[in-house]
């Protein structure tokens, strides 16, 4: 039996299961399973991740790995659309990078960081070209796959209405593959932050990718799972807040799904 | 009077005025491997400016493709299509199609709908473009859904939304593709009487595609009946029933009964 809730108490619900982790956690600390400096409580890795802000470590990552992704995940987005735009209107060129992508998908982005370190040494340039890597392939699949699911009405209508072909992109097929496009940004911003993050791990000097290697280096599991906490935090609310919105604006207004009007 | 040869779509008044769209010898063959299969013609037709002309004719006779020849979606194997007495050719809006799915973009509210097509034309300053589709957007009723959604609409609201689209660029000629099949019988007698008043106000030379006998003889002031494979004009019927012409009017029903008797004949 499907057990009915109403929409405005589901929230309530999922607070009620995070609380459950933090307590089935606490619980695990107590029973001591495992060594205090291996498992720590709750409140040992938010008083770590305290320390970090106050000792000036936190901030300064946090801002160091939001500028490599900005700059990165930019690049990125504009190389997939740019791909993504001439493999949906291109035949041969969606035939041949299909499958290239396809394949470089499989590579988990991770496996870009020793190519990385090899051709870009331990410069910041590196950990840009592995979050292209990671992410460029999935934002140019997904805008070709929108493209090429474009309404036939609106590219005959578009025409009967004199546009030029020079302005179809523009104007009706970027516009018009929006939602699977936004789609694309959204997963390929979850993949970019899975490359950088990997790629701070071993060539960084700041960063929170940094922040968990030194964790391991200084055998402090608080802020080894602190860090790991706040990468998924950010992720997350990044997920959420900027891609999960502008998805939802824009299946709004064009009348696909319910959602905030506008 | 001029104002009333403009008016009034007499034969006579009609016979006066320049030819707009002439269609000589045109015929579409597809060919699939070896064997040719002849779609339509040859048609020879000549349409006068301020005619509302309809195709009609059962579903498969090459009517459709007739009018995207014109609207230049689709090429001719054989013959010459002119306009003003210029040859034509590809999609242009001179020639505007209208098409049976109404085709509003959902990136773009309604009057950015209507102002899609006045880019780069008239000279037109946003804000002019903007006074200029609101004029037609009040012709078909829909001043007050400016800011509107294209899914906020109903079927009927978006079909007339599509129309005042397809007039705002002023088309010399209108093409229009059953627009209306796909709504329930009250908003179709609305619209029939919407495109009719628009039609005689703006003077505009529209061509309508229907397999409707009674959709035929309420709107077309001349109605060409198209015989199956391969399509050619069987029929060139004037219909000088005055207007507006009601779709449920006994009279119209009479002459559409008329015009189905001829595709049988």
């Amino acid at each position: 039996m499907r057990v009915r809730v109403p929409q405005g108490r589901i929230k309530y619900y999922v607070l009620g299961f995070y609380l459950l982790i933090l307590a089935a956690w606490q619980a695990l600390f107590w029973a001591q399973l495992m060594p205090d400096f291996l498992f720590p409580s709750p409140l040992q890795v938010a008083r770590r991740l305290w320390e970090l802000t106050v000792d000036d470590y936190l901030w300064p990552s946090l801002e160091a790995t939001f500028e490599r992704m900005g700059i990165g995940f930019s690049i990125a987005a504009s190389i997939g659309l740019a791909m993504g735009l001439v493999m949906g209107m291109s035949r041969v060129v969606n035939a041949c990078l299909r499958s290239l992508f396809l394949g470089l998908q499989t590579l988990p982005t991770a496996a870009w960081v020793p190519v990385s370190l090899l051709v870009f040494g331990l410069s910041d340039h590196g950990i840009y070209f592995v979050i292209i890597m990671s992410s460029a392939p999935a934002v140019a699949l997904t805008a070709s796959d929108g493209i090429q699911h474009i309404p036939l009405i609106y590219l005959r209508v578009a025409r009967t209405l004199g546009t030029p072909a020079c302005a179809m992109p523009a104007r009706v097929i970027l516009p018009a593959s929006l939602p699977s496009i936004v789609t694309g940004l959204k997963l390929g911003w979850t993949l970019a932050w899975h490359g950088g993050v990997s790629a701070e791990l071993i060539k960084s000097t700041i960063g929170l990718g940094f922040l968990l290697q030194m964790g391991r280096e200084l055998n402090d599991a608080a802020q080894v799972i602190g860090v790991m906490v706040l990468t998924v935090l950010f992720g997350l609310l990044l997920d959420r807040f900027v891609f999960g919105l502008a998805q939802k604006r824009i299946l709004a207004r064009w009348g696909l799904a319910p959602g905030p009007s506008g | 009077m001029v104002m009333d040869d403009a008016q009034s779509n007499s034969p006579a008044a009609v016979a006066a005025r320049p030819v707009k769209l002439k269609l000589t010898g045109v015929s579409k063959t597809y060919s699939n491997g070896a064997q040719a299969m002849a779609a339509l013609g040859p048609v020879n037709l000549e349409i006068r400016e301020g005619e509302f002309v309809v195709f009609f004719g059962p579903s498969g006779c090459g009517k459709s493709t007739l009018l995207n020849i014109i609207a230049g979606f689709e090429k001719v194997t054989r013959g010459q299509v002119s306009l003003d007495g210029r040859s034509v050719e590809g999609p242009h809006r001179d020639r505007l199609l209208m098409f049976q799915e109404h085709g509003l973009f959902p990136w773009l509210n309604v009057i950015q709908n209507v102002m899609y097509g006045l880019k780069r034309r008239f000279r037109f300053r946003p804000r002019a473009r903007r006074a200029h589709a609101r004029r037609f957007l009040e012709m078909v009723h829909l001043g007050d859904f400016e800011e509107a959604r294209v899914h906020e609409l109903s079927g009927g609201m978006r079909q007339r939304a599509a129309l005042a689209r397809a007039l705002a660029p002023d088309p010399k000629v209108l093409l229009v593709d059953e627009p209306f099949g796909a709504l329930d019988a009250l908003t179709r007698a609305k619209l029939y009487g919407d495109l009719q008043e628009i039609q005689q106000r703006t003077s505009k030379t529209i061509i309508l595609v229907t397999h409707d006998p009674r959709e035929a003889a309420c709107l077309g002031d001349r109605v060409l009946v198209f015989s199956g494979r391969p399509g050619q004009i069987k029929a060139d019927i004037t219909i000088s029933l005055a207007r507006p012409r009601d779709i449920n009017d006994p009279v119209v029903a009479e002459c559409g009964a008329g015009i189905m008797a001829q595709l049988e004949a």
